[in-house]
């Protein structure tokens, strides 16, 4: 880790870069933004970052990142304070699909993807379907190998940005015959192969970044897939991780800055009762941003707990529910007027009440927050597994 | 702790040590036997005392771990009052008696309680609970402080006072100058008692000014005292989760153990959350206190507040969650609770710390 003098210098100078790059004004810009307006808009803050190296710090520098973990902390606090946009477009790509690539792609997988990545690559999640949410492994669309390629089937559903997405992470079952978690693989689907059709879903809060992805004899060459065949369950848990850590860190800087000064704005002067209930939001967003903290270095040093992950995700979650539905309460009635929110930003933005739906984003998918208190209760407690639990 | 010079100190490994000695000792016999001498021997109320009085000059992030296993085994043994007594001297301006009584608590000689506040749940900018007057006789101190830790057993009670120009003081009285009287609590694990001082005659060189601004070094040694109650919560909380944990894993009902219940585990699940946050806004506090940021108060508040709320919750989770038998008094559980709700009504509730907390944020009415 760099020396605290070279992390003061190094603060300094991502300061005067988001002085000088975060676009003024973007949030009334973005909000009620058209989807080519969003991309546009994101592909733009997704080049800017890449010019000062910011956009995959996390990256190993071959690929080009290889950014020391102290000074990703302060890039992720310095954005937060300069209430930047968030990268959300890229999001699946540099995280799980890098992720994905460097942990278990193929050379020719990782320099066919990762400067494609670098230079605006979409890439989606396409895990859950219909019938299987929380019970992943017991997803039923089929790959059947056939010559140089797998013929795959089903429909995919959850899959945030699909309609935007050049490439997806699949997983498909290539043999139904094993125990479900070892009969599935792991591919890269190129969104472009005749017999997909995306379909946006509308969303409790109105929005449509969430698609289903229906498959009908789409051809993925062999060469698409990621791992060993029917090992893509185990490929798909070394990555499903790869968004905690310093992906937490940054959205908890941001409810502890913007997120929180909006709360303390929307928030009548001298009502004790009120001031009460901030200053609880303060301390738990505080020990958020210590927890966020401490899980990144434990991280790196080798030190993490076989239950972080699913620690920081299920509080995150609920106090982000807790904070927007606090938000909402505080607003009143007018806070049902506000129809739009920016587009491009965090999970809070301060339109309250689509907020607080839309938190309902961080409570379910993903591991929902009964999934997540059933992991920390197992692998974090050791607590016995429900009996005949088919997993 | 070996190294070359300009190395950081890798202090998990000193923690770890601390932590485990602690744990042991506390565990494995009656920890109401251990005497101040006992205490010595293992270095804990020296832990913050300089080297040269004889103590291991270490910080408030040390004596912080060894708080913590305290809480954790529902131990007394004068301990916080000594620890406390140990961390005002800190504060103060250096003076021969003080060095005194450094080196005499360091040794085990000496136990000492500190006096904060008239109630001790108005612990925040309320004035000090005794004062000073100079007498033809010379200074003579009055005042009160309601269950004051560990003053039954003490040979020195350390009080705040105002001296004669309302200045804060520290005055080191001898116990046996200052009337007693104990208060008995729910919680039996410690002891208090009601201090009382009238018109009690007091040595010039009893009365220690603070090094600095004294009213900041009031505010640190409230916010100690504070924090030191937190650390012992988060003890204890995590004391709570380890037997909860340990008896839902056993404990069968319907022909499985209980603790395969969603609705037990996921109770459990948010115990260990609780404390996982508990525990990082402590470390971090401690750590503050040790280096007297700025805003060491901030983190003090933040960490009273919520660790002591947590521990009363998650005390009475894991009666809930052990059923009949941890409703019983041979159990023990009752033991936790009742540690837990004192400590969140002592040095400030987690309301009047919130409170302090939301006067930054600029929209309090008057000084609230």
């Amino acid at each position: 880790m760099s020396g605290v003098a070279d992390l003061r210098a190094f603060r300094a100078a991502v300061r005067d870069w988001c002085r000088a790059e975060v676009p003024a004004g973007w949030r009334a810009v973005q909000t009620g933004a058209s989807d080519a307006e969003f991309v546009a808009f994101q592909q733009e803050w997704f080049r800017r970052l890449r010019g000062a190296g910011f956009a995959v710090p996390h990256w190993p520098a071959r690929w080009g990142g290889g950014m020391p973990v102290g000074e990703q902390i302060v890039l992720y606090q310095e954005l937060a304070v300069h209430d930047a946009p968030r990268l959300v477009l890229a999001f699946v790509a540099v995280h799980h699909a890098a992720a994905t690539l460097l942990a278990a792609g193929t050379e020719e997988q990782r320099r066919r993807h990762l400067p494609a990545i670098l230079d605006g690559e979409i890439w989606v999640q396409g895990f859950s379907e219909p019938a299987a949410g929380s019970d992943l492994a017991a997803l039923a669309t089929t790959a059947r190998r056939e010559g140089a390629d797998y013929v795959v089937t089903g429909q995919k559903v959850w899959a945030s940005g699909a309609q935007f997405a050049d490439w997806c992470l699949l997983l498909a079952r290539t043999d139904p015959n094993a125990p479900k978690r070892h009969g599935i693989s792991y591919f890269l689907l190129d969104m472009r192969t005749p017999g997909i059709d995306v379909r946006p879903i509308r969303q409790a809060t109105g929005e449509s970044h969430f698609c289903e992805i229906f498959l009908d004899n789409v051809r993925i060459p062999a060469t698409g897939m990621v791992g060993a065949e029917n090992a893509g369950w185990q490929v798909a848990q070394q990555t499903l991780g790869a968004e905690r850590g310093l992906t937490m860190l940054e959205l908890a800087e941001r409810l502890g800055n913007a997120g929180f000064r909006w709360l303390v704005r929307a928030c009548p002067a001298g009502d004790p009762v009120l001031l009460d209930r901030l200053a609880g939001f303060e301390t738990d967003i505080a020990g958020l941003r210590l927890l966020c903290r401490d899980l990144v270095e434990r991280h790196e040093s080798g030190a993490a707990g076989p239950a972080d992950a699913s620690i920081v995700k299920l509080y995150y979650s609920e106090l982000l529910q807790r904070m927007t539905d606090f938000g909402t309460e505080l607003g009143g009635v007018n806070a049902h007027t506000v129809l739009h929110k920016p587009r491009s930003g965090g999970w809070e933005s301060g339109a309250w009440a689509l907020d607080f739906l839309g938190s309902w984003e961080w409570t379910i998918p993903g591991g929902t927050s009964e999934i997540q208190r059933t992991i920390i209760g197992e692998r974090g407690l050791g607590l016995p597994r429900e009996p005949n639990g088919a997993r | 702790m070996s190294g070359t010079a300009g190395d950081t100190v890798d202090f998990t490994e000193v923690h770890d040590e601390l932590r485990s000695v602690a744990r042991d000792v506390l565990s494995s016999r009656d920890a109401a036997g251990l005497t101040p001498g006992g205490l010595a021997d293992l270095g804990w109320p020296g832990l913050e005392i300089s080297a040269e009085f004889g103590g291991a000059g270490a910080s408030f992030a040390e004596t912080a771990i060894v708080l913590e296993e305290f809480g954790r085994a529902v131990a007394g043994a004068g301990y916080f009052g000594v620890a406390l007594g140990a961390g005002t001297c800190d504060l103060l301006a250096e003076t021969p008696a003080r060095e005194n009584l450094l080196r005499a608590v360091a040794a085990g000689e000496t136990t000492t309680a500190v006096a904060l506040a008239e109630v001790p749940g108005d612990c925040d900018g309320s004035p000090p609970p005794f004062r000073l007057r100079t007498t033809p006789g010379g200074l003579s101190l009055s005042g009160r402080a309601e269950f004051v830790p560990d003053a039954t057993t003490a040979d020195r009670v350390l009080l705040l006072a105002e001296d004669p120009g309302g200045v804060p003081v520290i005055v080191a009285a001898e116990a046996g100058t200052l009337a007693r009287i104990d208060q008995p609590v729910l919680d039996e694990s410690r002891d208090f008692c009601l201090v009382t001082a009238d018109d009690t005659a007091v040595q010039p060189d009893s009365v220690w000014r603070f090094a600095g601004d004294p009213g900041g070094g009031v505010r640190r040694l409230r916010d100690r005292a504070a924090l030191s109650i937190a650390c012992d919560s988060l003890g204890l909380s995590a004391a709570m989760l380890d037997a909860t944990t340990a008896y839902v894993g056993v404990r069968e009902q319907f022909g499985r153990p209980v603790g395969s219940f969603q609705a037990v585990k996921h109770a459990c699940a948010d115990m260990l959350v609780r404390i996982t946050i508990a525990r990082r806004l402590v470390a971090d506090a401690a750590r503050q206190a040790a280096g007297r940021t700025p805003d060491a108060w901030v983190a003090a508040s933040m960490a009273k507040s919520h660790s002591c709320a947590a521990a009363v919750e998650i005390a009475g989770k894991a009666m809930q969650l052990h059923g009949g038998i941890g409703y019983t008094w041979e159990s023990g559980i009752h033991r936790y609770h009742k540690r837990a709700m004192l400590n969140r009504a002592l040095f400030g509730s987690p309301a009047l710390h919130r409170r302090r907390l939301a006067r930054r944020y600029g929209i309090s009415a008057g000084p609230g």
